[in-house]
């Protein structure tokens, strides 16, 4: 778990350029592991967690208004290909102003324009085993958790954490029986009973 | 008329059940769109013809003004001024084909409407559902003003103002006002206002949308109110004229009709108007000044005003024409309202196709050439070149094509195919090829037709209802 203090977090209110600058002093100051925040949390007044802004949500604020997303999605229900959809998409986006533009623009939207408010399943309590932890990842498809100690936030558990956490399981898993197996070749043994004699 | 508004009531409700899903009430639109007082005020004909089935059943229904030929079937339903024309249906012993399936039809196809609110509604043409040959269902569904329900058998459905369905089996959808869907099986869509849909499974697919704001002077439908703009507008100001033709019993034909054309005595014929042979004019058409060459033809609530079809030209059901000369062999699709002004005339080359429910409003002169495809709203050149193609470069389409507000996929060259079979059959099938002996069709058959009428329970709890009615030779 990052600890809340070690975590990018930015006002309601703020700009999206706030946003990515809190980021970067974060992942500048964060050296535990060689895995990047990829968030920023956004806090009320009273400093409660009141959305996520991940770095999807900051790609989707590049996305240009004009394109009427709507009605492009709607082709598929008409019969479109997923291919002729994707093409349509990617020509409009080549017609829409250049990137640069579009950053230029999009830095000065507010955060809570394009935040996920946290849904109930990404919370976990700090003392809730990591089998749990991987459920809600799992099921609910989050990036991390929101780690609770009596409704107050403390921390974050990132999904990169918790695959750090269950690789290095694997691996003293996997050592644990080469020892073994290594041990049992010394002493001429095979790893299980040998009916064959019977 | 108790017993009138428990239908109404019962209708409604049925289809708001099938229409669940898509959270659709349609009780708003519909509820005060036709006083139930007017439904005695019309009578109901049917026509007998030796070329077509006579079998009439109606049951607790309300034929307000309908029109019936061939074999039709009415239960708990109210048809206020609907044409159910059965003479494209299918007889026993006919062989229908669908893919590679040869399928022989047991016994003569009926039309067949239960639950169901139609009003001003075309329904024709014959089912193209291989799983349902002998029976063109309509049940729980409210049409609405000149909507075409086309070789479509539908379920729990709403259809809006000058909606068409062609085609298609349809099963809880709502389609919006001046929307066209030809997509064969459909279930469960709401699809817009001013959408025109044409898709053929693994082979192509053709959808415009028109710009709602710009529609909206054209056609628009409110709940609570009636259909409004200036085509519904074109329209009504027009309906006088048809009281003539509906209140005489005996009517004289105003203008020479060749042997082997085929004039509907409810058809309203101004001056100057001119019938070449082989030519059809349906019930319902208006025309004025209209010059029809060799084998062209006029379908229901079909208006050729001031206009030259120079031969074989096909004015689908619902389309208005003014102003306006065609070459040869010009197909012009349902519901389309193409309008020319005298000083600035709309022409269109010969081969051309104008594609169901387009739109084109001049003011001035515009020439779409031979050969081509246009689609939408075309006001001026501009956006004809946007909305239209030459039919030889769409072939050449294998992919995809969008411009402007349309998109098409598929192979061109099937598309082009498949309209211009289509067109050749509703040639064949009106009588337009017919030789004097061989390939005679609606022009022909339809030239002897005697008309009777019935009349509903002038007062009383059944006011408004017809008896229970079967007409059989």
């Amino acid at each position: 778990m990052v600890p809340l203090s070690e975590y990018a977090t930015v006002a309601v209110g703020s700009t999206l350029f706030d946003a990515v600058l809190a980021l970067e002093k974060a992942q500048a100051e964060f050296d535990h592991t060689k895995y990047k925040h990829r968030g920023v949390l956004i806090l009320d007044k009273d400093k409660r967690v009141v959305g996520k802004l991940g770095q999807l949500d900051v790609l989707r604020a590049l996305e240009p208004k004009d394109e009427s997303p709507a009605e492009i999605n709607e082709l598929s229900q008409f019969g479109f290909s997923s291919s002729f959809v994707h093409r349509l998409r990617k020509q409009q986006r080549l017609k829409a102003a250049p990137l640069k533009d579009l950053c230029s623009n999009a830095s000065k939207l507010r955060v809570e324009d394009f935040m996920q408010a946290p849904s109930e399943g990404e919370f976990i309590e700090e003392d809730a085993y990591l089998d749990v932890a991987i459920m809600q990842l799992v099921t609910g498809r989050h990036i991390s958790l929101l780690v609770t100690r009596k409704k107050e936030l403390i921390g974050i558990l990132r999904m990169t954490d918790t695959f750090a956490a269950v690789f290095h399981t694997m691996k003293d898993c996997e050592i644990d029986k080469a020892i073994i197996r290594n041990h049992h070749e010394k002493i001429g043994k095979t790893a299980g009973p040998d009916y064959s004699k019977n | 008329m108790k017993k009138l508004e428990k239908l109404l009531g019962r209708i409604i409700q049925r289809i708001n059940i099938n229409l669940r899903e898509l959270d659709y009430d349609v009780s708003p639109f519909i509820k005060d769109l036709v006083p139930l007082n007017q439904m005695d005020k019309f009578y109901a004909f049917y026509g007998i013809t030796p070329n077509h089935p006579l079998d009439f059943v109606f049951r607790h229904s309300s034929l307000a003004g309908s029109y019936f030929l061939g074999k039709i079937r009415a239960r708990n339903s109210i048809l206020y001024k609907s044409d159910i024309r059965g003479d494209e249906l299918k007889h026993q012993g006919d062989m229908f084909h669908y893919q590679k399936f040869e399928i022989p039809i047991t016994r003569d196809e009926g039309i067949d409407i239960e639950d169901s609110f139609l009003i001003k509604t075309l329904v024709h043409n014959f089912s193209h559902d291989p799983e349902t040959l002998e029976k063109f269902f309509i049940r729980d569904t409210v049409s609405t003003h000149y909507a075409n329900i086309h070789g479509s058998p539908m379920d729990g459905c709403f259809l809006g103002p000058f909606a068409t369905v062609d085609l298609t089996t349809m099963r809880d959808c709502v389609i919006g006002t001046f929307s066209y869907v030809q997509a064969g099986e459909v279930d469960h869509l709401n699809v817009d206002p001013g959408t025109v849909w044409v898709r053929s499974p693994d082979a192509f697919n053709f959808l415009y949308r028109y710009p709602l704001n710009k529609l909206n002077h054209y056609l628009n439908f409110i709940a609570g109110r009636q259909p409004q703009g200036f085509i519904m507008d074109f329209v009504e100001n027009r309906k006088e004229a048809f009281q003539r033709v509906f209140d005489v019993v005996n009517i004289e034909q105003s203008i020479p009709v060749p042997d082997s054309a085929s004039l509907d005595r409810y058809a309203v014929i101004k001056p100057k108007t001119v019938i070449s042979e082989n030519v059809l004019v349906a019930q319902r058409a208006y025309l004025q000044n209209a010059w029809l060459g060799k084998g062209a033809n006029a379908q229901e609530q079909c208006y050729i005003i001031n206009s030259r079809l120079e031969g074989f030209d096909i004015t689908a059901h619902g389309a208005k024409i003014i102003e306006a000369d065609l070459g040869k062999t010009v197909f012009v699709g349902f519901n389309s309202f193409l309008r020319g002004r005298p000083d600035s005339r709309l022409t269109i080359g010969q081969d051309s196709i104008i594609m169901p429910h387009t739109i084109i409003d001049i003011k001035q002169p515009l020439t779409i050439p031979p050969g081509h495809l246009a689609w939408g709203l075309i006001t001026n050149s501009k956006e004809l070149e946007t909305n239209s193609i030459a039919l030889k470069d769409l072939s050449k389409i294998s992919d995809g094509l969008i411009k402007g507000n349309m998109s098409f996929e598929g192979s061109g060259a099937g598309f082009v195919t498949a309209f211009k079979e289509r067109i050749h059959h509703i040639l064949e099938a009106n009588g337009a090829f017919f030789d004097g002996e061989k390939n005679r069709g609606h022009a022909q058959k339809n030239q002897n037709i005697s008309f009777n009428t019935i009349q509903p329970y002038p007062d009383g709890e059944l006011q408004g209802l017809y008896p229970a009615i079967v007409i059989q030779p």
